[in-house]
């Protein structure tokens, strides 16, 4: 137990605790009794409601929504990476206009929801006489809009980099685009691949929102699959989310696993450096790493304070990546102030 | 253009206060539920840090819609038929409340150990010691994450008219059939959304100047 809050417990704690234990199992056991009864008395449980599942056409026309699912988180994913790099290279740019404009771009497709960007990527589309598709409507709104994250993303991860970096390289005569290329870009996209991954997972729990404009991803084939009048909304529903939850588990895994990875390679602290771009699942990615680290640190048998000392320093530089960027971003504000 | 909007303001301004309710009443619930799952997962008794951390594991990796249909229609299977906004209210704040728990707790993990052993040392018990020491420290580092969730809780809201809440979202969807003015119907919205969230946006980093631990 590491926790600020609760120091090595004595044997009254411990007796607390077991007690505490006991009854909490108990209350589980009843809840858990209480829902099993509402659904059995619900008619839920019965087998022919279940029975649908596991006829294997049922199962094809699911897993085809998966693999719909999958095609268009990726079509979107690699379109945002080079739109959302090309917008974060335009913020860092000297030129006001440039930077202007994409700052517009990235504040406007933070914040509106999603959904609003499908229906523009659908209805807008169609409107202006371009008959797309599902398929594309739905890319075209999550690429505009993980375009404008995925830049954030990118731009913390260049501003991350030390400075020195960049002067190194100006030093030895090397323009803007060797640069980028040879220096910057290469350390930056290694700090930054957890948290893409990350995105990604985030970004395939999105694609279900392209329900509501008729794409065939997962949930909108548990409502329409065959046997969907045998089973039920429960059942469909529960075995839709068990199969979003698988995908995105594991994407989920493999972020974590790849930002463990970076951080025992020391090249910086991963999704942690970049935290300053905000974005809930990317902290708790690293969150998470940092509970795994301690635990591994235990099962070695070392002192896991001295992993939490670590990361605290870590995340104490990371904190100051982050005041860095929010200074150059006050920088950037002040000097289009002086300019105007 | 402009009468456009003067016209279908009425319409707008309704969607705009169904929108802001649901924010209100969700994010609310999230700030309970994230506490008392915080809680569990700190807590020295192991059934309860595992409820803790499937409760997080389940809402963090299933999409929004997912859990809206499941409370929904799922739940209404079993019986349990409540209206479209109150159930659209607690599956947002159960969702957001997951996300929730993993700030919180991450900001009592961000006080070093050594704080909470001082005050133990001076000879302060469990409550005086998060009033006094842990909470004043906590709530520091979790600011900008929290601006982060309720601007996430925000735009999440617009989900709610899968299942015909008549929010925003679902107001400019609705302009589109009835005026096929698609694009001005968008965007009101969006600059509705726009404006609130970038003044949400300035708040959040106003109380993180004023509050954050300068280092």
């Amino acid at each position: 137990m590491s926790s600020v809050l609760i120091e090595e417990l004595g044997p009254r704690g411990k007796a607390r605790v077991r007690v505490a234990t006991i009854i909490s199992i108990l209350v589980g056991i009843v809840l858990l009794a209480l829902v099993v009864w509402k659904l059995g008395t619900a008619g839920q449980l019965t087998w022919a409601k279940w029975e649908p599942f596991t006829v294997w056409a049922n199962l094809e026309f699911l897993l085809g929504g998966l693999v719909n699912t999958i095609k268009a988180a990726l079509a979107a994913m690699v379109f945002s990476i080079i739109i959302g790099f090309f917008f974060a290279l335009g913020r860092l740019s000297r030129n006001a206009v440039v930077r202007g404009l994409c700052v517009a771009y990235v504040e406007f497709f933070r914040s509106i929801p999603l959904l609003l960007a499908i229906f523009m990527g659908f209805f807008g589309l169609l409107a202006a006489g371009l008959d797309v598709g599902a398929f594309t409507s739905l890319v075209v709104a999550l690429v505009a809009y993980n375009s404008a994250v995925l830049s954030e993303i990118f731009r913390a991860g260049i501003k991350s980099l030390d400075k020195g970096q960049t002067e190194a390289a100006q030093a030895i005569g090397m323009r803007y685009w060797p640069m980028m290329r040879i220096v910057i870009l290469p350390q930056a996209v290694r700090r930054m691949v957890p948290a893409i991954v990350a995105q990604l997972a985030t970004l395939s729990k999105d694609v279900s929102l392209g329900f509501v404009i008729g794409y065939e991803e997962v949930v909108r084939r548990g409502q329409g699959f065959p046997g969907f009048s045998d089973a039920g909304n429960f059942q469909a529903y529960v075995v839709v989310g068990v199969v979003y939850f698988i995908l995105v588990w594991m994407l989920a895994r493999l972020a974590r696993y790849l930002e463990l990875r970076q951080r025992t390679s020391s090249i910086g602290t991963g999704a942690a450096a970049i935290d300053g771009a905000g974005l809930e699942d990317i902290a708790a990615l690293s969150e998470e790493a940092d509970a795994a680290e301690v635990e591994a640190a235990a099962a070695r048998g070392e002192d896991p304070d001295r992993v939490v000392d670590s990361q605290t320093r870590a995340r104490g530089a990371a904190e100051e990546q982050g005041t860095k960027l929010n200074e150059a971003r006050k920088g950037d504000r002040d000097r289009r102030r002086g300019r105007d | 253009m402009l009468e456009f909007y003067t016209e279908y303001w009425p319409d707008y301004w309704d969607g705009t206060l169904v929108t802001l309710r649901l924010v209100v009443i969700s994010f609310t619930l999230a700030c309970i539920i994230g506490v008392i799952i915080a809680g569990f997962r700190v807590s020295p008794v192991p059934p309860l840090r595992s409820f803790a951390s499937g409760y997080v594991a389940l809402f963090r990796n299933m999409p929004l819609l997912v859990v809206f249909f499941l409370a929904f229609f799922g739940v209404g299977d079993l019986g349990f038929v409540f209206g479209p906004f109150p159930t659209a209210a607690v599956a947002l704040g159960m969702y957001t409340g997951a996300y929730m728990a993993e700030v919180i707790r991450s900001g009592i993990n961000s006080v070093s150990s050594g704080q909470a052993e001082a005050g133990r040392a001076i000879g302060l018990g469990f409550i005086p010691l998060l009033r006094e020491i842990v909470i004043p420290q906590a709530v520091r580092t979790v600011i900008a994450p929290i601006g982060n969730l309720f601007i996430a809780n925000f735009k999440n809201t617009a989900v709610a008219l899968t299942i015909s809440v008549f929010e925003l979202t679902y107001i400019s969807r609705k302009l589109i059939n009835e005026t096929a003015r698609t694009w001005l119907s968008l965007l009101g919205a969006a600059i509705i959304y726009t404006v609130i969230l970038l003044f949400a946006g300035w708040v959040f980093r106003t109380l993180e100047d004023r509050y954050a631990i300068k280092r």
